[in-house]
């Protein structure tokens, strides 16, 4: 291809590209690509449309016929879905990515800390660096949990902490921490295959860090907090089953870990020792690497109505005699007004600064700050505190007078279950449109997947990469119209 | 191996055979209607629901079988759970929730024809006639058993799904030969003559045309077809050859040594494949080969439901 040709094509792709008013991940002012995003534009953008269309379609196809999608139920049959994934990579220099992760790891750490404090002696009630009552009123204490032993002291085995990257300031910003049971990695090592296959080239001059490695450690961290003793133990991934959104992820991952995957139908409690059937018989399960919610996980201890759990599984690991990855009673760490605390975790437990910092968060269980809320909420972003995906949720500034209303009645009927922030303008890095056949500036954040082995954490380069694929949506939530797209973190300097 | 699992391995292996077995007896039969009188037309249609077993749901459906009623009902139709098009759901939903069990290759492959299938347009077909989409279904069976033996251990999991197969098929053949046989041989009146494109069509729904030939070198006998699809210790759709396949994977999972049984589907097995082993086909019909094929049908099903006791359903209290 001659060079005015090359410049036609990335005059087409990049046509009319608008930087707007937010901060741009690839360019730094109109026409100027950063530094770390040199290569993949060059790579990239060195195609026609037409051939980065056929990718495209190529990418999907493949998405298709390996079946990774997600399912919507309406029609009684199920209507697969793909989770629409934008081919131009997000890109992060390594000098970018190293803060990150140690921010992460700091992060995840003092989580974990805090979670089996609260369960123990509760140190930090005692010394109170967040308010006693602002921790047992929240809906995710677990009771139950309280002097339960947990294998090696690990709470945290797996955590998403989302990232936003402010407008404002360029700086990365921590949205919300999951510690229960995040989900989204497959789509990180899936991803990463289909981009290495559709632009194997440009993959190899951008000296990517790679990430699949994460199966590896991660079973790892699951057969080191098995109870069982010399035997090598039996680890299991406990799925709620096929129409799940997540079935899809939970099967790759048992396959990934060579692990069973099991249903909660195929376990079986007798005198607090976890089996599973199989056709010569019951095997004993020494780990169980959950993807059901607390709530749901056995009908005994919580919710009776569940069918998807196991009756009996909180005795056996109460009893020590199984062990649960996450642990049971995570949630209260997820809660987004002992969120605000977190930073206060990492100096108490820690004694080191965060590196990473929250965005402010007005808690609306204080009086004070429900009144700064309830007097702006035309201003603010205001979340329940317990939900996740996107749900619960208002933005004041885009939101309908009826709206507001609705959510101020239900904050001066519930203040505890509410905080507020301020409308964060998200950075946008250019995706795709297919309508236009341009690419357009889009929303972004990053979840990456942090794993704690009890000394460590351990993050693969990158994280899941979500993308608003609706134009000037704010949300990048699968379930809400999100996209993803592929996280490289360039090997070295950039 | 997780008894979901192996039963999921069991049933995606049926529902494969019973989409490729009804789709073979669509093919072949329109073939040959193509070049027969309206008048036999329909007395052809008939014996097709009933080989299937899904005559009281198609008389719900429809009044009379004509090639549209009957391709739509056995091809595509939603009512019936056992149409094609719900046979391959089937075998892709049973994958889908094991996807993590079975090899990529086979996913993968699954999962296209699922999408293939799903494209298919009942009345598109229907105007162009069922070979089409017969041939997708039947390569795509092939293909599927083709991926299967190369890409998944020949383990215990593959021998649920050599179960699957092998049950569905014996249970297949059974009712293909008994119906037709009543079919044209009982049904005929005494001045009919035996019609040799009929029992021709018969032998290559169970791709058996070439093997009788080879082997009769003769006009086509309906005995000569019962006995080949009866008893044949080679054809792989014969009722025989399938019962051995049953008993040496019943075997390979219990580790039964031979002659020796575990369990009770092991028993059965062994009991009708040694019958099927030393019987003559002259004794079978001096007995009626109705009622012999009855007693068929009747023991796959125990066989079926025995191995779900044994391996799938037992009461589950640690010991």
């Amino acid at each position: 291809m001659n060079r005015s040709s090359a410049a036609s094509a990335q005059e087409h792709l990049l046509h009319g590209y608008d930087l707007g008013a937010f901060y741009d991940e690839m360019f730094s002012a109109p026409g100027v690509p950063r530094p770390h995003y040199a290569k993949v534009l060059d790579g990239i953008l060195k195609m026609t449309a037409t051939e980065f269309e056929e990718s495209r379609q190529l990418a999907d196809l493949s998405f298709l016929l390996q079946g990774i999608t997600f399912t919507v139920y309406s029609d009684g049959r199920g209507t697969e879905r793909l989770f629409p994934f934008d081919l131009l990579p997000r890109v992060i220099p390594y000098s970018e990515w190293e803060r990150l992760e140690r921010g992460l790891s700091q992060r995840v750490m003092a989580l974990n800390h805090f979670l089996r404090d609260i369960y123990g002696p509760q140190r930090i009630l005692a010394d109170r660096k967040i308010p006693r009552a602002l921790v047992l009123s929240c809906r995710h204490y677990l009771r139950e949990m309280i002097g339960v032993k947990v294998p090696r002291g690990i709470y945290t085995h797996i955590a998403g902490i989302d990232l936003i990257r402010d407008s404002a300031t360029g700086d990365y910003l921590v949205l919300e921490d999951n510690v229960r049971t995040p989900s989204g990695v497959s789509y990180v090592l899936e991803n990463r295959l289909v981009m290495a296959r559709t632009f194997p080239k440009i993959f190899e001059v951008c000296q990517v860090l790679p990430v699949d490695h994460y199966a590896f450690e991660l079973g790892n961290i699951l057969r080191s907090i098995s109870p069982g003793q010399a035997r090598s133990p039996v680890v299991v991934l406990l799925t709620p089953g096929i129409y799940n959104s997540a079935y899809f992820e939970h099967s790759f991952l048992a396959q990934q870990l060579g692990i069973e995957l099991v249903e909660g139908r195929d376990l079986v409690v007798d005198k607090d020792v976890v089996y599973m059937k199989t056709i010569h018989g019951l095997t004993r399960v020494d780990v169980i690497y959950r993807r059901i919610d607390d709530e749901f996980i056995d009908p005994l201890a919580f919710r009776r109505d569940s069918l998807l759990g196991v009756p009996g599984l909180m005795g056996a690991y109460r009893a020590g005699n199984v062990a649960l990855a996450n642990a049971i009673g995570n949630g209260v760490a997820d809660d987004k007004a002992i969120y605000a605390y977190v930073p206060e975790f990492i100096r108490y437990y820690l004694g080191e600064e965060p590196i990473l910092r929250n965005v402010e968060t007005y808690i609306c269980s204080r009086p004070d700050h429900l009144k700064y809320v309830l007097d702006n909420l035309e201003r603010l972003v205001v979340k329940a505190v317990g939900e996740s995906g996107g749900y619960g949720m208002l933005i004041g500034p885009m939101a309908a007078a009826e709206k507001i209303s609705e959510f101020r009645d239900c904050l001066k009927a519930d203040p505890r279950n509410y905080i507020a922030q301020p409308v964060i303008a998200l950075s946008r890095c250019p995706a795709y449109d297919p309508r236009t056949g341009h690419m357009a500036g889009r929303h972004v954040d990053l979840r990456p997947y942090c794993l704690f082995n009890g000394d460590r954490v351990v993050i693969v380069p990158g994280g899941l990469t979500r993308v608003a694929l609706e134009p000037g949506s704010l949300v990048v939530n699968s379930s809400q119209g999100g996209g993803a797209k592929d996280t490289w973190v360039l090997r070295g300097e950039s | 191996m997780l008894s979901r699992i192996a039963e999921s391995l069991f049933w995606i292996a049926r529902y494969m055979e019973r989409a490729e077995d009804t789709a073979r007896i669509l093919d072949v039969n329109y073939h040959m209607l193509l070049e027969q009188s309206q008048q036999t037309y329909r007395l052809r249609w008939e014996p097709l629901v009933y080989i299937t077993g899904e005559q009281d749901r198609f008389f719900k459906l429809y009044s009379v079988a004509t090639t549209q009623t009957v391709f739509e009902f056995l091809g595509f139709s939603q009512d019936n759970p056992n149409s094609i098009a719900q046979c391959i759901y089937r075998a892709r939903e049973n994958s889908r929730t094991i996807r993590d069990r079975i090899s990529r290759e086979m996913w993968q492959d699954i999962n296209s024809l699922y999408h293939m299938v799903s494209r298919f347009r009942a009345e598109e077909e229907i105007a162009v006639g069922p070979h089409r989409f017969c041939s997708t279904i039947k390569f795509g069976s092939h293909r599927f058993h083709g991926v299967s033996d190369d890409t998944l251990p020949h383990d215990e999991g593959w021998q649920f799904l050599q179960l699957g197969r092998a049950l569905e098929r014996a249970e297949m053949t059974a009712r293909i030969v008994d119906v037709e046989y009543h079919n044209l041989v009982e049904r005929r009146t005494p001045d009919e003559k035996p019609d040799n494109h009929q029992w021709m069509a018969v032998l290559k729904s169970v791709a058996a045309y070439e093997i009788y030939r080879r082997q009769y070198h003769s006009r086509i006998d309906p005995e000569k077809v019962a006995e080949l699809l009866v008893l044949h210790p080679q054809h792989p759709r014969s009722i025989r050859f399938n019962l051995a396949v049953l008993q040496s994977s019943l075997r390979a999972i219990s580790g039964s040594a031979p002659g020796y049984y575990t369990n009770e589907a092991e028993r059965l097995t062994g009991k009708l494949h040694d019958s099927l082993m030393y019987d003559r086909i002259d004794e079978i019909f001096a007995r009626g080969l109705h009622d012999f094929l009855t007693d068929v049908l009747a023991t796959c099903r125990e066989i079926g439901d025995h191995i779900a006791h044994s391996y799938f359903y037992y009461s589950a209290s640690a010991a």
